[in-house]
């Protein structure tokens, strides 16, 4: 409400911790840095977050620039709270194989499934694959 | 990559003009300009000659540069003309003065703060008074400023440049190369090279040779060296593109090169001057690419179009220099400026002095980034700035940045946005009990709103103030977005909503605040009653900006010239339909489907206009009303005669009606328009209904639409005369088995029952009525009573609502067994709805 009273704006929340979530799936953590009129925006000291049934990793990527249509929804972080209780966080190689593994069952179950459907003579077709997450 | 002085003194184009030198610019960005803004097509020689005779003057000891080198900025030392012969490359400039230069000699105190008196720096008086007198001479104009400028000699800094000099020999003025540009001065002249130099060599204009080392550190030395013709100046403020735009190469005090002798490429550096913007030096330093500013586009030219931004619209703000301060700070060295180069690009948004360009001269005392010293990186600029923000209230060690006269002012304060709608100068975050408070523009809200907003504030700001401002004063990345971009931004969002017709754009909003309003005044009392201001939005003169493309007389066709703002049809496509037999029937449909959904959008706009036209009475001052309601009118007999079949014919057409009522649109848009037609219309779009229902009801079985028809048609009923009631009937009855079908439907049902009912409310209430004077009621109600029988009853629909008085009507015209089937068949009691 700072420069535009009245309506919502991204220039309060400058210089603070955000989450951000895009529309492939990942999830963002950093300082917004800059903004501009499309919302595209400016992260620092950005970390990806992975999660993995109760576990996290973070990996640590530096400075965003993430266009403004690929943000799903974006939140700003409370410094001060613990988040972290419920959650576990792990290595960054250890994230990445639970993610791979996590993946993979998908595709299993995805394949089953199809195969199923085929045997039946039945077929969904495959959903566009913008916005798969 | 060396400039080249023109030869030819004839063949320099002057192009002063806007167009041509933008297209100039394209031509060859990184070169000096051979011709143009930058060209030099003065004789050199004469230059040379002149800039020797000055050079015999008194040293000034200007510590003239320092100031200016720093701010960087637009200062414009180039420019066409004489001093170009010095394009000397800002290794001159930074030159040992401490003072000027940006890190090294600062040493502790200055932590970026421009001493605004330069000449200070020189140790005293007599620096100051030959520089006075170079400045004069110089420029008129800037003797203006020189005079204004010269205040005393700044606490902060003094002692450690005092100290600094101490350490030279001779306490050289070395002139501020800044490169940027300076708009508001034509100079001719060259700055000087007041310098005390020691008899001898560098009588020339231009002495050339690099500074003793004793002078200067070997950091400078690499400066200068390296730098060549870009000053920190030209760091941070502009592009390549812009300079050679017009701001002409800087034209260095030849007295920095004072101390360059020997060197022999400062040497040649002298005679023929650095080019303006070494481009590899550039990219090597690693600039401030923030600065940039993307090279002009291809815009139309003047003639064709209406007049274009030279700076396309999403381009973020670059770091203007306010003149004033450049004239205070940098000491204008002889700029060559050649035109007011504002014109030609005017700078979107108000010029102030940008942190950057003020940081920069104090750059690196603090932090040496892996940048050599003189430039600062956003982030370093950005961490500076913090350090003051943090250091202000604290009153800590900052303060010499801050006194450093009008120099931070502007960027604090920041002057006031020329637009009238938004905010005043907003304090620059900091901790909360030093900022003021923020002055928001809320003269476009609501007034309740606004009240709101102001609550919510105030709640909000007391907790989470102080935790977040500490914070935020202890991250040293933090204000990377200046102030600058960030109005920008929200002038960028406040544009979107302005809006010439409120009532259109922002249709909720305004009407939730009038229900609001509204409420508040019921429930208020009238003695405290708050005057009800009048919503203000920003509001937009509604100017038809058409674009009719140039054409010249006699030739074919239009320029083609087309751009964003006027974007020209490139072809003129004819539309040739064809002929071909069963395309034609298959399009004969579709073409009707199309001429109704046509119709109907037509009505419906129409419509709107009349059902709004209450509130944009309400709204509208009262010299318009007189032409609000004749629309009004006009609009009211369009809707009605709309419904006519033909011109001259009066009568409702039931073709359009039902042809407008097989379009799910068109049903709502009756339902809406009946309330709105004259009575005897209204009755014949409903007879029209009634005698057409079958078929309507068939169309409607997919999207059961009809029953929205229910309450307007229920109160055209109502105000039925007997006869037209029985006509009614009668056309609902229509031929053999419509009534069927009518039961079969909803709808049917329901306005069976409603004719029925109103039947009955005539004849109980009023002991004169009509109805039964033929028997044309009675016999019809008979074959309803009939045709109710021997309907099945699973055929027969429920209706939306039954009328409570059928059962009296029912008792009147049948026996007392038959009441009493009828009565199960339709599940009516005596306490049924």
């Amino acid at each position: 409400m700072n420069y535009v009273p009245g309506t919502a704006s991204l220039i309060d929340d400058i210089d603070k911790k955000h989450l951000v979530l895009l529309r492939d799936g990942r999830t963002l953590i950093g300082y917004l840095r800059s903004i501009d009129q499309f919302a595209n925006l400016v992260f620092h000291q950005t970390v990806e977050r992975i999660h993995v049934g109760k576990k996290f990793g973070d990996i640590p990527r530096g400075i965003f620039i993430v266009r403004g249509e690929n943000v799903v929804l974006l939140g700003e972080i409370d410094v001060d709270k613990p988040c972290d209780t419920l959650l576990q966080q792990v290595s960054i190689e250890e994230i990445l194989e639970e993610q791979r593994l996590q993946q993979q069952a998908k595709q299993e179950t995805e394949k089953v499934k199809m195969q199923v459907l085929k045997d039946r003579g039945l077929s969904i077709p495959k959903a566009d694959n913008l916005d798969e997450y | 990559m060396f400039r080249f002085q023109s030869l030819d003194e004839d063949c320099t184009l002057e192009e002063e003009d806007e167009g041509l030198v933008e297209e100039e610019d394209e031509i060859d960005q990184f070169n000096d300009d051979t011709f143009g803004a930058g060209a030099i097509d003065d004789d050199w020689q004469e230059e040379h000659k002149r800039l020797a005779e000055l050079d015999e003057r008194d040293g000034l000891g200007g510590v003239l540069g320092m100031g200016g080198g720093g701010m960087g900025g637009e200062l414009d030392l180039g420019g066409a003309g004489d001093s170009s012969s010095t394009h000397l490359p800002s290794s001159a400039a930074h030159h040992p003065l401490p003072s000027s230069l940006p890190s090294l000699k600062f040493s502790s105190s200055s932590s970026g703060l421009p001493p605004p008196d330069v000449e200070d720096r020189g140790g005293g008086g007599d620096l100051a008074e030959s520089l006075a007198r170079l400045i004069l001479e110089a420029d008129p104009a800037i003797a203006g400023v020189g005079a204004a400028e010269r205040p005393g000699p700044s606490p902060s800094s003094s002692g450690s440049s005092l100290s600094a000099l101490q350490g030279l020999d001779r306490p050289r003025v070395l002139p501020q190369p800044s490169s940027i540009p300076h708009p508001a001065q034509s100079h001719q002249h060259p700055h000087h090279p007041q310098h005390q130099l020691p008899p001898g060599p560098s009588t020339s204009g231009l002495p050339p040779g690099p500074p003793p080392s004793s002078m200067l550190s070997y950091q400078q030395q690499q400066h200068l060296l390296r730098r060549g013709t870009a000053p920190m100046g030209q760091m941070n403020s502009h592009s390549i593109w812009e300079n050679s735009m017009g701001f002409g190469p800087v034209s260095l005090t030849p007295g920095l090169v004072t101390h360059m002798e020997d060197s022999p490429l400062m040497s040649i550096i002298k005679e023929v001057g650095l080019p303006k913007r070494p481009p590899q030096g550039r990219n090597d330093e690693g600039q401030d690419l923030s600065e940039r500013v993307p090279p002009p586009r291809s815009s139309s030219p003047v003639i064709g179009s209406p007049p274009v931004r030279a700076v396309p619209i999403g381009t973020p703000p670059k770091q203007p220099m306010s003149h004033a301060m450049n004239h205070q700070i940098h000491h204008p060295m002889a700029v060559h400026v050649r035109a007011p180069v504002q014109h030609r690009y005017p700078p979107p948004f108000p010029e102030r002095l940008s942190p950057n360009t003020l940081l920069n001269i104090a750059n690196s005392p603090l932090c040496r980034g892996p940048f050599p010293p003189g430039v600062l990186s956003q982030m370093q600029r950005a961490q500076l700035l913090n350090s003051q923000v943090a250091g202000f209230p604290r009153g800590g060690p900052a303060p010499p940045l801050l006194p450093g006269g009008g120099g931070f002012r502007p960027f604090f304060g920041g002057p006031p946005p020329p637009h009238g709608h938004r905010m005043g100068p907003p304090p620059p975050h900091g901790p909360p009990n030093h900022t003021p408070p923020i002055r928001h523009n809320t003269t476009h809200l609501h007034p309740q709103h606004r009240r709101m907003l102001t609550q919510r504030m105030q709640n909000r700001g007391g907790d989470r103030g102080r935790t977040g401002g500490d914070r935020r004063s202890r991250d040293p990345y933090s204000n990377l977005m200046t102030q600058k971009e960030k109005e920008w931004v929200t002038k960028i969002q406040m544009m979107q909503l302005q809006s010439t017709d409120p009532y259109l754009d922002d249709y909720y909003y305004q009407n939730y605040y009038e229900k609001m309003e509204k409420r508040q005044e019921r429930e208020r009392d009238s003695s405290k009653k708050e005057h009800t201001t009048k919503l203000i939005t920003p509001q937009v003169a509604k100017v038809e900006h058409t674009y009719r493309p140039v054409q010249f007389a006699g030739s074919l066709g239009k320029l083609t010239v087309s751009s964003v703002n006027n974007p020209r049809k490139m072809i003129d496509a004819v539309v040739t339909s064809r002929t071909d037999d069963e395309e034609k029937r298959e399009k004969q449909v579709w073409n009707k489907r199309r001429q109704i959904l046509y119709t109907v959008e037509k009505m419906y706009s129409l419509l709107l206009e009349v059902q709004d036209f209450e509130k944009r009475f309400v709204q509208t001052p009262e010299e318009d009303r007189e032409a609000l309601l004749e629309q009004h009118k006009t609009n009211t007999v369009q809707l009605c005669n709309s419904l006519r079949e033909k011109e001259w014919d009066d009568r409702v057409s039931d073709e359009q009606c039902v042809m407008i009522m097989s379009v799910r649109k068109g049903k709502r848009l009756i339902s809406r328009l009946l309330p709105l037609l004259p009575s005897p219309q209204a009755a014949a779009v409903v007879m029209a209904i009634a005698r057409n229902l079958p078929a309507l009801a068939k169309k409607d079985k997919q999207d059961q639409v009809l029953c929205w028809l229910v309450e307007p048609v229920s109160a055209v009923i109502q105000s039925l005369s007997s006869s037209a009631l029985t006509d009614l009937l009668q056309e609902l009855q229509g031929n053999e088995g419509q009534l069927a079908t009518v039961l079969h439907n909803k709808f049917g049902v329901t306005l069976l029952y409603l004719i029925l009912s109103e039947g009955e409310r005539m004849q109980s209430s009023d002991p004169n009525c009509q109805l039964m004077d033929d028997n044309r009621w009675t016999e019809l109600v008979f074959s309803v009573t009939r045709e109710l029988l021997s309907v099945p009853s699973s055929s027969l629909s429920p209706p939306l609502f039954t009328p409570p008085n059928l059962l009296s009507l029912l008792s009147r015209y049948v026996d007392r067994q038959r009441l009493e089937l009828l009565q199960d068949k339709l599940q009516i009691s005596a306490l049924s709805r």
